[in-house]
């Protein structure tokens, strides 16, 4: 058996945990402790079976941010240098990390009422200035590194809240569909975080499908490469073109979908299809694209429809279904995500 | 003996290739057994913790006929030393 079986379902957990009251002070804290202790994929898709989960409503922990300073090594996590309420450090980097975090925490918990990537209140943690020279972000399973870049081609990746968004999705996609990091599942694994990065970047500034600049990663470049961002949800393959990188490999359909033994099967480069397929969705509706589209593709992502070994096309089919679900068979809404990947050429 | 080195994946999603000359010698004492055994090796099973990396780099090494692919996180030493090398010496 697992060592963390309970028998009081995680939904129940979740209330119980969430309940305010000084008389079940007692029986709050216990179902706190064994929601943190369940499974955290399991917890995750309990999670998604409760949803709808109407705004405001997250439960389990408060946000809870932790920056550690690697201090130019490879080495994780690093030295603790920011804990949640602490004052600003004055290190660019970390104060960035910091506050990237909160505004990533802001659209899952306040707009679509999930406590932290888990679901749970994870403690979100995030390591910077890793490595020398270290021109790269990633997600480590636990935890987003950030390196300082190598001030050639990349400057700090904290400049860009995007890079920051992009990364703590991965952990978000981690415990809800968790797709297989290889060909088209793994181009949607990076797809979800790039269009949840664009998303927390606009809830944090306000802005409408239309102000947006649905650029993702835009600022890490230096002054000397040719380009505005890493990649675009509006326009993929215009995002960069120079003379020495290249021009951005993004493709927008699947006539030009790649076929490659690189980049794990291209997953950074055919996710400019899922991409732009919710960008297509955000422009039909209008509006703030967090609201509806993001709402979709949120739903979508938690409600257990996608399995880790999801092609475009299952994708495709559950994002229309949640979007039927939650705003009808008439509604703009379905109809916005019907034309929409069938503009990309995923379905017919 | 020509070195190609080609990086692909990360955050950016990148492409770079580098390479170097390396004379016989130091090819056959230092890189070519290190790129055999890693060719060789059984797929080790992967452990949690890396399947779940996200964003890393992915390295395709080419030495003469040799070739061995090395995700990020199991580059020792010795293949940063010669990755280190190649970025230095070249432009692109
Ligand atoms: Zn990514």
């Amino acid at each position: 058996m697992h060592p963390h079986c309970s028998i009081v379902p995680p939904h129940l957990l979740a209330h119980l945990a969430a309940v305010d009251d000084p008389r079940h002070a007692v029986a709050a804290r216990a179902a706190r402790r064994a929601l943190v202790q369940l499974d955290p994929l399991l917890a995750g898709r309990e999670e998604a079976f409760a949803a709808p989960v109407p705004p405001r409503t997250a439960v389990g922990r408060p946000l809870e941010r932790r920056i550690s300073d690697a201090g130019g090594q490879e080495i994780l996590p690093g030295t603790l240098v920011r804990g949640e309420g602490d004052a600003a450090t004055g290190d660019a980097a970390t104060d960035e990390a910091y506050d990237g975090l909160g505004a990533t925490d802001a659209l899952f918990r306040q707009v679509y009422g999930r406590a932290s990537i888990d679901g749970a209140g994870l403690p979100l943690a995030a390591t910077v200035h890793y490595g020398e020279l270290y021109d790269n972000a990633f997600w480590d399973g636990e935890r987003m590194v950030f390196g300082d870049g190598d001030g050639d081609v990349f400057g700090r990746f904290t400049r860009s809240l995007t890079v920051i968004s992009h990364e703590l999705t991965h952990g978000f996609t981690q415990y809800s569909t968790n797709l297989v990091y290889e060909g088209q599942s793994g181009a949607l694994n990076e797809s979800l975080s790039d269009v949840f990065g664009v998303l927390v970047e606009q809830h944090h500034l306000g802005q409408t499908v239309d102000q947006a600049s649905w650029l993702v990663g835009e600022g890490v470049f230096t002054d000397q490469v040719q380009g505005r961002a890493l990649r675009s949800l509006a326009a993929p393959g215009t995002a960069y073109d120079d003379d020495v990188l290249g021009r951005d490999p993004q493709p927008a359909t699947m006539s030009d979908f790649v076929i490659t033994t690189s980049d794990n099967g291209g997953v950074h480069i055919n996710s400019g299809i899922p991409n732009h397929a919710f960008y297509l969705t955000a422009l039909h509706l209008g509006g703030y694209a967090w609201e509806r589209a993001g709402r979709i593709w949120f739903d979508a992502a938690v409600g257990g429809g996608i399995q880790a070994n999801s092609g475009f096309r299952l994708f495709a089919d559950v994002t229309q279904e949640a979007a039927r679900a939650r705003f009808g068979q008439d509604s703009a809404e379905h109809e916005a995500v019907r034309q929409a990947w069938a503009k990309v050429e995923v379905t017919g | 003996m020509r070195v190609e080195i080609s990086r692909s994946g990360g955050f950016a999603g990148m492409t770079r290739t580098w390479s170097l000359e390396v004379s016989p010698a130091e090819a056959e004492e230092r890189w070519l057994p290190l790129a055999d055994r890693a060719a060789e090796a059984p797929q080790e099973e992967e452990s949690r913790r890396e399947r779940d990396q996200r964003d890393r780099y992915v390295y395709h090494i080419v030495i003469g006929y040799q070739e061995v692919t090395l995700p990020e996180s199991r580059l020792d030493e010795p293949w940063k030393e010669l990755i280190e090398r190649a970025r230095r010496g070249s432009t692109g």
